[in-house]
C-alpha cells in the first residue's frame, strides 16, 4: 500500500509546501476509511490549498470567490465584535481597507487584531460576498504583516467619497456625504463588550428617499437639518444603512440655510416606483408600487410561528428551537406586476385581512373546515388575481429575489382622464415626428 | 430562486402580429439556470413570455374531443386574444366552463405559438391565472397597455428616424438590454417602420376613445347625481316627498320619465331608500 501511494504523498507535499509527514498522515486517514485515492488527494488538496501559493492583488481587481489573495493596503476603520462562532465566544475585528484602486470591507477571524490607519500586507486572503457585497476574509491560515507607513498613501489619498443624494445610495457605496433631515428617531441601550450605553437609531432623508441611520451623537432632534461627511454605509436587512460614529464629520445645518429640505417636504407619501427600477437596485427604502396581482404564493393564509424567534414553522418544529408551541398568524404573499417587472410582497396579518376581506378567525374556521391550506390560498385568489394594489414598504433582495415588506396597502384611484390625455399628447408628437 | 419573467402588457392586434419566436434571454439570470424560456416577439419589440391582459369574453367552447379543452375569446379594444385551457391548466378551464359571456376577466398567461407546418401562425395565451373583472379595471388596463406601447413606439421611431448608432442611443437612454434586443429583431426581423407605427397609432386612438366613452359621464348618470343633491338638500330628517322632488329636479330640466328612471336607479343602489311609501330619504 505504502509504494502505491508513495509518489501521491510526493506530489503532495510539493504542490502544498506541507511536510512529508503531514501529507502521508493526512492521506491515510481518508485511506483507512477506503476513500477512493483520487478523492483523498482531492480533499488534501482543498484543505490545504489557502496554505499554499498565493497572488498579490489590487483591491479594484477583487471579485467573490477568489482564494489565497494577498493585498496591500490602508485600515480606514475597524470594530471589535463579540461574536459566538459554534458557540465558543470570540473577538472578530471588521472594517474597511482601501488601496489606490478601491476600498473593500473585510472581516478578520482569528484574533488578528488590527487599527484604524495601520499600514497592512494580508496574505493568504480568501474574498466571498457578505451581505450582498464583496467582502475580504481574513482567516486562520492568513497572515497580517504591518508596512512601513510611507508605502500605502494616507487615507485622504485613497478616499475618494461622492456626495450623493440618498436614492443614489447603494450598499456597493462603503462611505458617502449628504445633507438630510431627521425624520424619525428614538434611543436605544445597547450593550458593547461590559459596557451600557445609548444609541439612536432613526430615519433620515432628502427630496429623493428614505434611509435608517445609526448615531451615537445625542444632541441631534428630528426635524434638523444635517449634514455628514465620510459617513459610513452599513448593510441592515439588505438595504443601506447610515452610520455617524465618530468617524464621520457631522454638521447640523440652520434648517432656513436651506430652503429645499424642510421636515413637511420630505416626510410626505412617496411617488410610486416603477418595480423595473425597484428590482434595479440592491434594495429601496420606503418605496411606493403599484401593480395587478399576478399570483397568489402557496405559504399564504394560516401560518404558525416560533415563540422564540418568529419563525415560521411546520409542524410545531423550529429550525432553530425544536419542538415549540407555535403561535398563529396570517400571511398573504403575492406577487404584483405593472409590466415593467414582478415584485414579491409579503401582507402581514393586519394588511391581509384588509386587502382579502376575511378575518384570521373566519380564515382559521375555513382551514378547519376543509381540511386544507389548499382551499384558502384558492379563495384568496378568487378574491385577489387581477386586481390592482399599492403597497409601501421596504424591498431588499434576499435569497428568493426582490421582497417588499408591506407597511400599509391599499386599492389605489387613478386619475385616468389626465393619463388619456398625456397619452393622446405623446401620439400626436409621434405622428407630427413620423410625418416630418 | 430564478427571476420571474415580467408579466407584459400587450394589445390583442399586435399580440396576434406576432410571427417570431426566440428562445434565449439577454439577462444573465437565465444563462445561469440552463433553462432559458421562450418569448414571442411582437412587431413593435415586446418579448412576451408571459402577459397579463384585462378584456371581455365574448365565446367559451368545448373544443376537446377526448379530454375538455376550452378555447375562449377574449376581446380588447383592438382585436381579441385566444385562451386555450386544456388538463394542465385545470382550474381555468373549470372557471372557462362555467362562466356566462359576456364578462370581463383578467387573465396572467404565457404566449403560446402554434404552427400547424403550413406556414401559418396561432398565437394564443395559456392561462396561468384567472378571474372576474370589471369595466374599471379593463379601462385601466387599456391605459397601462396603451403608455407602455407608446414608449416603446417612441424608441422605435427614433431609431427609424434619427439613423444613429443604436447601441449608444440604448445606453444613452438607460434602456435595459431586455427591451433593448426585442427592439432590435422588431427593426431587423419585422422591418418595423412608419407604416406600422402609423397603423399602431390608429389603433391606439382608437383604444383610448373606447376607455373615454365609459369615463365620460353618461346622462343618466348625471341624472342620478342631481337627485341624490336635491334629495340631501330637502331632507329635514324625515326623508322628501316624492311629488316635492319631481318639482324640484323639473327646474334642473329633468323631464318626469327622466326623473323616475333615476330614482328608482339611486333606490335600486341604495343610495336612498322609502321610509313610507311616496317618501324618499337619502343614506
Amino acid at each position: 500500500m505504502n509504494e502505491k501511494i508513495a509518489p501521491h504523498i510526493e506530489e503532495l507535499t510539493r504542490a502544498l509546501g506541507i511536510s512529508r509527514n503531514q501529507a502521508q498522515e493526512e492521506l491515510e486517514i481518508l485511506l483507512n476509511y477506503r476513500v477512493p485515492l483520487d478523492e483523498a488527494k482531492r480533499t488534501v488538496i482543498r484543505k490545504f490549498r489557502y496554505s499554499s501559493g498565493s497572488t498579490l492583488k489590487k483591491i479594484g481587481e477583487l471579485s467573490p470567490g477568489l482564494s489565497g489573495i494577498d493585498i496591500k493596503g490602508r485600515i480606514i476603520n475597524v470594530k471589535e465584535k463579540n461574536v459566538n462562532v459554534k458557540g465558543k465566544r470570540s473577538v472578530i475585528y471588521s472594517g474597511v481597507i482601501a488601496d489606490r484602486t478601491g476600498a473593500c470591507p473585510f472581516t478578520s477571524w482569528d484574533d488578528h487584531p488590527l487599527s484604524k490607519g495601520d499600514a497592512v500586507y494580508l496574505k493568504n486572503t480568501i474574498t466571498r460576498i457578505w451581505n450582498n457585497r464583496l467582502e475580504i476574509n481574513i482567516a486562520k491560515f492568513s497572515s497580517i504583516n504591518l508596512l512601513s507607513d510611507n508605502l500605502i498613501p494616507p487615507v485622504e489619498d485613497l478616499l475618494e467619497v461622492l456626495e450623493k443624494k440618498i436614492r443614489d445610495i447603494d450598499i456597493s457605496d462603503l462611505f458617502v456625504t449628504s445633507t438630510v433631515v431627521i425624520l424619525k428617531m428614538y434611543h436605544r441601550n445597547i450593550k458593547e463588550g461590559d459596557r451600557e450605553m445609548t444609541i439612536i437609531e432613526g430615519v433620515i432623508g432628502d427630496e429623493t428617499g428614505k434611509l435608517p441611520f445609526i448615531s451615537r451623537m445625542m444632541d441631534i432632534d428630528i426635524g434638523d437639518v444635517i449634514r455628514f461627511e465620510n459617513a459610513s454605509v452599513e448593510v441592515f436587512k439588505g438595504l443601506p444603512s447610515i452610520n455617524l460614529d465618530e468617524n464621520a464629520e457631522i454638521e447640523i445645518l440652520h434648517s432656513k440655510l436651506d430652503g429645499i429640505l424642510t421636515f413637511e417636504s420630505v416626510s410626505r407619501v412617496p411617488e410610486p416606483t416603477r418595480i423595473a427600477d425597484i428590482l434595479n437596485k440592491n434594495g429601496v427604502f420606503d418605496a411606493v408600487a403599484i401593480g395587478n396581482i399576478i399570483s397568489v404564493r402557496p405559504g399564504s393564509g394560516i401560518i404558525n410561528r416560533c415563540p422564540e424567534c418568529n419563525r415560521v414553522i411546520l409542524k410545531n418544529t423550529c429550525r432553530s428551537h425544536g419542538v415549540v408551541d407555535g403561535i398563529k398568524d396570517m400571511r398573504i404573499k403575492i406577487i404584483i406586476d405593472d409590466g415593467t417587472g414582478p415584485l414579491l410582497v409579503m401582507l402581514d396579518r393586519d394588511i391581509s385581512e384588509t386587502v382579502y376581506g376575511r378575518s384570521m378567525h373566519v380564515v382559521g374556521e375555513m382551514v378547519k373546515r376543509t381540511m386544507s391550506h389548499d382551499q384558502v390560498v384558492e379563495d384568496i385568489q378568487n378574491a385577489l388575481i387581477g386586481k390592482y394594489l399599492a403597497v409601501r414598504g421596504n424591498a431588499s433582495r434576499t435569497d428568493f429575489g426582490m421582497i417588499l415588506v408591506a407597511d400599509s396597502a391599499w386599492f389605489p384611484e387613478d386619475d385616468l382622464s389626465g393619463r388619456i390625455d398625456v397619452i393622446y399628447e405623446k401620439l400626436s408628437l409621434l405622428e407630427a415626428k413620423l410625418n416630418v | 430562486m430564478s427571476d420571474r419573467e415580467v408579466a407584459q402588457r400587450v394589445f390583442a392586434k399586435e399580440f396576434n402580429d406576432s410571427t417570431l419566436s426566440i428562445e434565449s434571454g439577454s439577462s444573465d439570470s437565465n444563462k445561469n439556470i440552463g433553462r432559458s424560456p421562450n418569448f414571442l416577439v411582437t412587431p413593435l419589440g415586446m418579448k412576451v413570455n408571459r402577459l397579463f391582459a384585462v378584456g371581455v369574453i365574448t365565446e367559451v367552447d368545448n373544443i376537446g374531443t377526448d379530454n375538455d379543452i376550452w378555447r375562449a375569446r377574449m376581446v380588447d379594444p383592438s382585436g381579441a386574444f385566444t385562451i386555450y385551457a386544456g388538463q394542465y391548466q385545470q382550474e381555468a378551464a373549470v372557471f372557462l366552463s362555467g362562466i356566462d359571456p359576456p364578462v370581463f376577466i383578467s387573465v396572467v398567461g404565457k404566449a403560446r405559438m402554434y404552427e400547424p407546418g403550413d406556414g401559418s401562425k396561432f398565437i394564443s395565451i395559456r392561462p396561468e391565472a384567472i378571474n372576474r373583472a370589471t369595466d374599471h379595471m379593463r379601462d385601466r388596463w387599456v391605459i397601462d397597455t396603451a403608455e407602455l406601447t407608446t414608449e416603446r413606439m417612441d424608441i422605435i421611431s427614433d431609431l427609424i428616424l434619427l439613423d444613429t448608432d443604436w447601441t449608444g442611443y440604448f445606453d444613452e437612454n438607460g434602456i435595459s438590454s431586455d427591451i433593448a434586443e426585442g427592439i432590435r429583431i422588431a427593426l431587423e426581423k419585422y422591418n418595423t417602420g412608419q407604416d406600422y407605427l402609423r397603423e399602431m397609432i390608429i389603433m391606439l386612438l382608437e383604444c383610448l376613445k373606447s376607455v373615454e366613452s365609459t369615463e365620460a359621464e353618461s346622462t343618466k348618470d348625471t341624472n342620478e347625481k342631481i337627485i341624490l343633491r336635491i334629495l340631501n338638500e330637502m331632507d329635514q330628517g324625515r326623508g322628501v316627498i316624492y311629488e316635492k322632488l319631481i318639482d324640484a329636479a323639473k327646474q334642473h330640466g329633468l323631464s318626469e320619465e327622466e326623473i323616475d328612471e333615476a330614482t328608482s336607479s339611486v333606490l335600486s343602489k341604495g343610495k336612498c331608500y322609502e321610509p313610507r311609501i311616496g317618501i324618499l330619504k337619502p343614506v
